[in-house]
C-alpha cells in the first residue's frame, strides 16, 4: 500500500519550546488514522506542518507523494482547522463557493447535499454563525471537493450527537471511496468507532501507533460469573491473563487481559448461571499507556 | 479578475465606501469654505498670516499664499489633513491583507488553499492598490469639482499632479502596513511603524527643513517625495514620484520574501 502521509524525523520548535520532535509516521491509503493526545501535545503542530502553514525546524514530510511546500497538492486535501474562525458579513454559502472555485470547483449540488446532511443553514452571515454551525460549515468545506486526503483537527468539537453520527458516516463513506482520513482528538472514544489505527502523541513525541483491532484484543475486560453454588477461589488463581480475582459465595469477579479462553475453561467445570462481560474500554488502555509513559518519564527524570 | 482579488475587494468594500464618503465630505466642505473666505479677506491677509508663529506656518506648509486658490488648496487639502486621513484609510486596509486575518485566525484556511503564498500576497496587494485607486479617483473628481465651484482657478492638470502624488504616498503607506503585517502578523506593530514613520517624516520634512541637524533625514521621509516637488504649483515631480513607486516596489518585495518563509498564526 502506498503512503499518503509520510514524515521522517519531523521536528518543530517554537523558539526553545518543543512543539513536535522527531515524528516518523506513515499513513496508508484508504485508512482512517486517529491522532490522539491531550491538548498541547503536538497534534495541531503536526497538522499545520503537513499543510505548510508552519515550517519544520528539521525533518521532512510528504503528502500524497508531493512535498508539503507544493501548493498544488493542497487542492487534493480537505482540511478542517482545530480553531476554525469564520468572520465577516459574507454568507456561508458564498464563502463555500469561493473556496470551491479556488480549489477547482465541486460537483453541482454537493454543497447543498452536505448542508442537508449536517442540517446546516448556509444563508447566515459568517460572523453570526453559532459554534456548532461554524463547525458544520468547516466540515462542508473540508468534504465538498471529495479530497483524496482529509485532515480533520478535532472535528467533532461543538457538534451535537446526531450530527456526530452523520459526520462519522461521512468519514466511512470517504474511506469506502478509497480516501484517507487523518483525524485528531483528545479522547479515544471519539475516534475508536471509525479509526483503523491510532497514534498517540504526548509532549511533542509520538509514543505509540496501534491497530484498533489489536488494541481491542489487548483490552482489559471486567468479567463477572455467577454459579449455582459457591466456588473455591483456588480454581481461578494463577490462570494466564486473569487478575484481581474476587470470589464471594457463588459469584466471581475478575479482570482479564486479552483472550478469555483460560477463564472460560476453568469456569466450565462448574455450572454457570449468568455471565457479564463489559465491552472493552479502550479509553482505559489508552490511559494506562499514558500513566506508564508518565511513570517512565518520572523515573528517568529522578 | 483573479478570484482572490475579487474576494478581497469584496471584503474591503464597506471600508472603501466609508472612507470615500468621509474623504469626499472633508474635501468638499473645506474647499467650499474658500469662497466665503474670499469675501472676508481680513482673516487670511498677509498681515494676518504673519502673526502665526513661524514653526506653525512651517508645519502647515508655509501658508504664504493661502489667500490664492493654489495656496488654499495646498494648505487645507494636500498639505496635512488630506494625506493624514487617506493614509489612515490605507493603513487600515493594508492591515486587512495579512495581519488582520492572521490575528482573527481566518488566514489559516486561506493558506491551505492551492495558492502559493506569493500569489496570495500579490493578489491581496493588488486588491489594496485597486481599492486605494478607486478612492483616489472619486476624491480627485470631488476635489476638482469643488475647487472649480469655489472659483479657485487651479487648472485640472495641477490638481491631477498633486492627487497622483497623494495616491502614491498612500499606496506607499498601505504597502508598508501590508509589509510589516506580512512579516510579523501583528496589526498593532504595523500601525505603529506607519504612525511613527509618517508623523516623524512629516515633521522632518516641514519643520526640519531649516534645522541642519535633522534636515538630512528628509531623504528617508516618504512625505518629502510627496511635498517637495510642489506639484500644485510646478506640475509633475517625476523623479520624486518614481522614488515613491520604487520604495513601494521594494516594500512589496520585502513582504513577499518575509511572508514566504514565516510560520503563520503561531
Amino acid at each position: 500500500m502506498t503512503a499518503v502521509v509520510e514524515t521522517e524525523g519531523l521536528t518543530k520548535f517554537y523558539g526553545t519550546r518543543r512543539g513536535l520532535e522527531d515524528l516518523t509516521l506513515e499513513i496508508r491509503q484508504g485508512e482512517v488514522f486517529g491522532y490522539l493526545g491531550p491538548n498541547g501535545a503536538g497534534k495541531t503542530t503536526t497538522i499545520r506542518l503537513l499543510l505548510d502553514v508552519i515550517r519544520p525546524t528539521s525533518g521532512r514530510a510528504t503528502v500524497l507523494g508531493a512535498d508539503t511546500r507544493d501548493p498544488r497538492v493542497r487542492a487534493r486535501i480537505g482540511y478542517l482547522p482545530g480553531e476554525l474562525a469564520l468572520e465577516g458579513r459574507e454568507r456561508a454559502r458564498d464563502y463555500l463557493q469561493f473556496l470551491a472555485d479556488v480549489r477547482g470547483g465541486v460537483s453541482r449540488g454537493r454543497i447543498d447535499e452536505l448542508a442537508e446532511r449536517l442540517d446546516a443553514d448556509l444563508s447566515i452571515r459568517m460572523g453570526e454563525l453559532s459554534k456548532g454551525n461554524k463547525q458544520k460549515v468547516g466540515l462542508i468545506q473540508a468534504f465538498m471537493h471529495e479530497p483524496e486526503l482529509l485532515i480533520l483537527d478535532e472535528p467533532t468539537s461543538g457538534l451535537d450527537p446526531l450530527v456526530q453520527q452523520e459526520f462519522l458516516a461521512m468519514v466511512r463513506e470517504a474511506r469506502t471511496a478509497g480516501h484517507t482520513i487523518l483525524m485528531s482528538s483528545h479522547v479515544l472514544a471519539e475516534v475508536e468507532h471509525v479509526a483503523d489505527r491510532v497514534g498517540i502523541v504526548r509532549a511533542g513525541r509520538l509514543v505509540a501507533v496501534e491497530d484498533i483491532a489489536a488494541l481491542r484484543e489487548r483490552a482489559v475486560r471486567h468479567v463477572e460469573l455467577h454459579f449455582d453454588a459457591p466456588v473455591p477461589k483456588e480454581s481461578f488463581e494463577g490462570l494466564p491473563g486473569v487478575r484481581d480475582v474476587v470470589v464471594r459465595g457463588a459469584s466471581l469477579r475478575c479482570t482479564i487481559d486479552g483472550r478469555p479462553d483460560a477463564l472460560i475453561k476453568a469456569a466450565a467445570r462448574y455450572t454457570v448461571v449468568h455471565m457479564v462481560s463489559a465491552e472493552p474500554d479502550l479509553e482505559e488502555i489508552f490511559l494506562t499507556y499514558y500513566s506508564e509513559e508518565e511513570g517512565r518519564h518520572a523515573h528517568a527524570g529522578a | 479578475m483573479p478570484t482572490l482579488v475579487r474576494k478581497s475587494l469584496g471584503e474591503y468594500r464597506r471600508a472603501l465606501i466609508g472612507w470615500t464618503v468621509g474623504l469626499c465630505a472633508f474635501l468638499g466642505m473645506y474647499i467650499s469654505i474658500y469662497a466665503s473666505m474670499m469675501n472676508d479677506p481680513e482673516t487670511f491677509s498677509k498681515q494676518a498670516i504673519a502673526k502665526y508663529p513661524g514653526a506653525l506656518r512651517d508645519l502647515m506648509g508655509g501658508m504664504a499664499d493661502i489667500a490664492t486658490g493654489r495656496g488654499y488648496l495646498q494648505a487645507v487639502a494636500y498639505q496635512l489633513l488630506g494625506p493624514l486621513l487617506f493614509t489612515m484609510c490605507a493603513a487600515i486596509l493594508g492591515n486587512r491583507a495579512i495581519a488582520g486575518p492572521e490575528e482573527a485566525k481566518t488566514l489559516e484556511l486561506t493558506l491551505t488553499l492551492p495558492i502559493d503564498r506569493r500569489r496570495l500576497l500579490l493578489e491581496r496587494w493588488a486588491a489594496l492598490a485597486l481599492g486605494l485607486l478607486a478612492v483616489a479617483l472619486v476624491t480627485l473628481a470631488v476635489a476638482t469639482g469643488a475647487s472649480s465651484a469655489a472659483d479657485m482657478d487651479v487648472p485640472f492638470g495641477s490638481i491631477l499632479a498633486a492627487h497622483t502624488g497623494l495616491f502614491l504616498l498612500v499606496l506607499f503607506f498601505g504597502t508598508l502596513t501590508l509589509c510589516v503585517g506580512a512579516a510579523f502578523g501583528r496589526k498593532q506593530v504595523a500601525l505603529a511603524v506607519v504612525g511613527v514613520w509618517g508623523v516623524a517624516g512629516y515633521i522632518v520634512e516641514t519643520m526640519g527643513k531649516s534645522i541642519d541637524a535633522i534636515s538630512w533625514l528628509r531623504w528617508i521621509s516618504p512625505v518629502h517625495y510627496y511635498l517637495d516637488g510642489r506639484p500644485l504649483y510646478q506640475g509633475w515631480p517625476y523623479g520624486d514620484y518614481l522614488v515613491l513607486l520604487g520604495a513601494t516596489a521594494v516594500l512589496l518585495m520585502t513582504a513577499l520574501l518575509a511572508f514566504e518563509r514565516r510560520d503563520v498564526g503561531v
